[in-house]
């Protein structure tokens, strides 16, 4: 992704409102040529609304959609230089396979041949020659998917949008064409925007992740960005597995240190900028940066957090062992220790002190 | 006898379809073969039959006299179901595509004339139709607009104009059934894919509603042959359909026997009709995509 580029779609300040709903809250993105970019979100974030404004399904009540530096105003899809995956998959069930893939080269007047030529390459592509007869009833689901990845990518569009395209496949299917979507994406070197709520998916399949939360976009980054320094407890919690300690502010410097309820102090490497001196936050940890130590045992220093508590569960993961620790004052954590890497384990009811380096908390205003 | 079910579900099934099967056989197979029966026999003076086997009945039939009138009934039927399709698929469209609550009230007023009997609505278009004293051609005349009454009574016009008004609901009907089933997403893919608004038509919507423009046309155009209330009101006694030609065996001529050979003509041709229709129409629905 080159600065100096012009990006291959772009955002500036979009809204749009249904009625009185607003689906999309002043949203500014821009995606680089070549990028697979995913907006990730739960139900009603918006994610969807969006994809469609850049497809031109719907259009922008506010703000402005570019596609390579161009306004698109109220150009309606087949003007727009994109192509979509629609989540279920929308084949058109009168067709054999081969007209479908071809229907978007027929309308646009390409000769016969050609379409016959470049129908078999994209069903080479996406590994379903000899499929050219059949009816989209007679596929699997993952066929399917594989007909209307084709049917768009023929086109050679500047841009695919794909809606939840894996969701209506089992998990074992879903993470294979993960893998194809993504070899796919690099071996075509078209840009993507893949809209999902599963955040697993798009940690494995983007390039950037966009999050968003009812309408507005909370992030954007890097698979690892957003996992690793999310910017809200909305990301945070959404994205992976995360302990939210409840602690007040003590010291908004560097490092910032907090208290909890019982009266340990901790120490964190980011706070939100919005938090103020005294008030309640909440301190978010990973569970796999998390160690368990006996009483007195393990590093100690200005660098690390140090919370006592009791073995409350413990639950064998084959790759890792998952701990629920009590601390006093009623909170509980939960702490991944890697199975292999160390001898020690625990057993319920044990007292234990939870370990966790200062770079690893993060601290965020409380949200409901 | 539980227990006997219990191991011949076959038996079960029989004993289910047994009341709908004896009413069928009762009401439907037995009558038509009466009729089929009564075709091939001589009629008496008294309006009665006789029991001698004949095809003079049907040799009758292909008289001009009579065959003209049976190709005119076809002509009528046809020009019923094209202008019912060409009315009723936009009208059936635009319902399919409105939000459900108005989609069910559209449906319901869709349905609202039916609650009137036919014979009083179609006496109805009498009063708007008849050339000198019908309302249209009274008030145009008042108004100046034309001079001398238009031909709107007792012709072709007035017969398909009842017909297509009495009909037109069982064409909608079926295609907005076929169309609201229609996938939304399914226009918007054709949509991305450069097609035009015409072209998203003719290569989506249309295949995809052809079931029900076929069950639409058929219900449309099978009780247009037969008619015999329409053209007898409307037609004004000038033009006969082949539905009034066997009314009048049966209760005038008191031939019952011609009268039955005419109904047998008539239901084989639309057996053919429909036999034809049907396939050339799933040929076209499997077809579709090719355009």
């Amino acid at each position: 992704m080159t600065e100096t580029s012009i990006p291959a779609v772009e955002l500036r300040d979009v809204v749009k409102r249904f009625d009185d709903v607003v689906a999309v809250d002043h949203v500014s993105l821009s995606i680089a040529p070549g990028e697979f970019f995913a907006l990730l979100g739960p139900s009603g974030s918006g994610k969807t609304t969006t994809l469609r404004m850049i497809g031109g399904f719907e259009l922008p009540t506010e703000g402005e959609v570019l596609i390579e530096g161009e306004p698109q105003g109220y150009k309606p899809p087949y003007q727009r230089p994109v192509n979509t995956v629609f989540q279920n998959y929308a084949l058109f069930p009168h067709m054999t396979v081969a007209q479908n893939i071809g229907f978007g080269l027929e309308m646009q007047g390409v000769p016969k041949d050609e379409i016959r030529r470049r129908v078999s390459e994209m069903l080479e592509m996406v590994r379903l020659s000899g499929y050219e007869r059949r009816r989209p009833h007679q596929l699997s689901g993952g066929e399917q998917q594989r007909v209307a990845l084709a049917r768009a990518l023929i086109n050679r569009p500047k841009v695919l949008l794909l809606d939840e395209p894996l969701g209506a496949l089992d998990l074992k299917l879903r993470k294979a064409m993960q893998l194809e979507l993504k070899a796919i994406q690099e071996q075509v070197g078209i840009t993507f925007i893949y809209v999902t709520h599963d955040q697993e998916e798009a940690i494995t399949m983007a390039d950037r992740i966009a999050v968003m939360n009812k309408g507005k976009v909370l992030q954007v980054g890097t698979p690892q960005e957003v996992y690793e320094q999310p910017r809200t407890f909305f990301v945070a919690d959404f994205i992976g597995e995360t302990n939210f300690l409840p602690v007040r502010v003590m010291n908004l410097g560097s490092p910032v240190e907090v208290m909890t309820e019982p009266g340990a102090r901790l120490t964190a490497a980011w706070a939100d900028p919005a938090l103020r001196v005294g008030v309640e936050a909440v301190m978010a940890v990973r569970p796999e940066r998390m160690f368990l130590y006996r009483p007195n045992e393990g590093p100690t220093g200005p660098g690390w957090n140090r919370v006592e508590g009791i073995v409350q569960q413990v639950i064998y993961k084959g790759l890792a062992i998952r701990y629920e620790v009590f601390l006093a004052g009623g909170n509980h954590l939960h702490v991944h220790m890697p199975v292999g890497r160390t001898d020690t384990t625990f057993v319920r009811g044990e007292h234990v002190v939870v370990v966790w380096p200062r770079d690893a908390a993060r601290l965020f205003r409380r949200e409901s | 006898m539980n227990e006997l079910l219990q191991r011949k579900p076959s038996l079960r099934a029989w004993l289910l379809l047994a009341p709908s099967i004896l009413w069928l056989l009762i009401f439907f197979i037995i009558p038509l073969g009466i009729i089929v029966v009564y075709s091939f026999l001589e009629r008496d003076v008294y309006g009665g039959v006789v029991w001698k086997w004949t095809l003079d009945n049907y040799r009758r039939v292909f008289d001009p006299l009579y065959f003209k009138t049976f190709l005119y009934s076809f002509w009528i039927a046809l020009l019923t179901a094209f202008f019912s399709l060409l009315f009723g698929y936009p009208l059936a469209y635009y319902i399919a595509t409105r939000p459900e609550k108005t989609r069910n009230a559209l449906v319901l007023a869709l349905m609202i004339p039916f609650w009137t009997n036919f014979l009083v609505r179609t006496y109805a278009w009498l009063t708007l139709l008849r050339t000198n004293t019908g309302l249209i051609n009274v008030w145009l005349q008042q108004w100046g607009i034309i001079d001398k009454p238009l031909p709107l009574f007792g012709n072709t016009f007035a017969i398909t104009l009842g017909l297509v008004y009495g009909w037109m609901p069982d064409m909608i009907l079926p295609i907005y059934a076929a169309l609201e089933q229609l996938d939304r997403s399914l226009l918007e893919a054709a949509e991305d894919l450069y097609a035009s608004g015409w072209q998203v038509f003719r290569r989506v919507i249309w295949p995809l509603s052809l079931p029900g423009v076929i069950a639409g046309t058929m219900l449309v155009f099978i009780p247009s042959l037969g008619a015999f209330v329409t053209p007898a009101i409307l037609g004004g006694g000038k033009r006969l359909m082949i539905g009034n030609v066997i009314t009048n065996q049966f209760l005038g001529a008191h031939d019952w026997p011609f009268g039955s050979a005419l109904s047998v003509l008539m239901m084989a041709v639309m057996l053919v009709a429909t036999l034809i229709y049907f396939r050339t129409g799933g040929e076209e629905a499997r077809r579709g995509g090719l355009g």
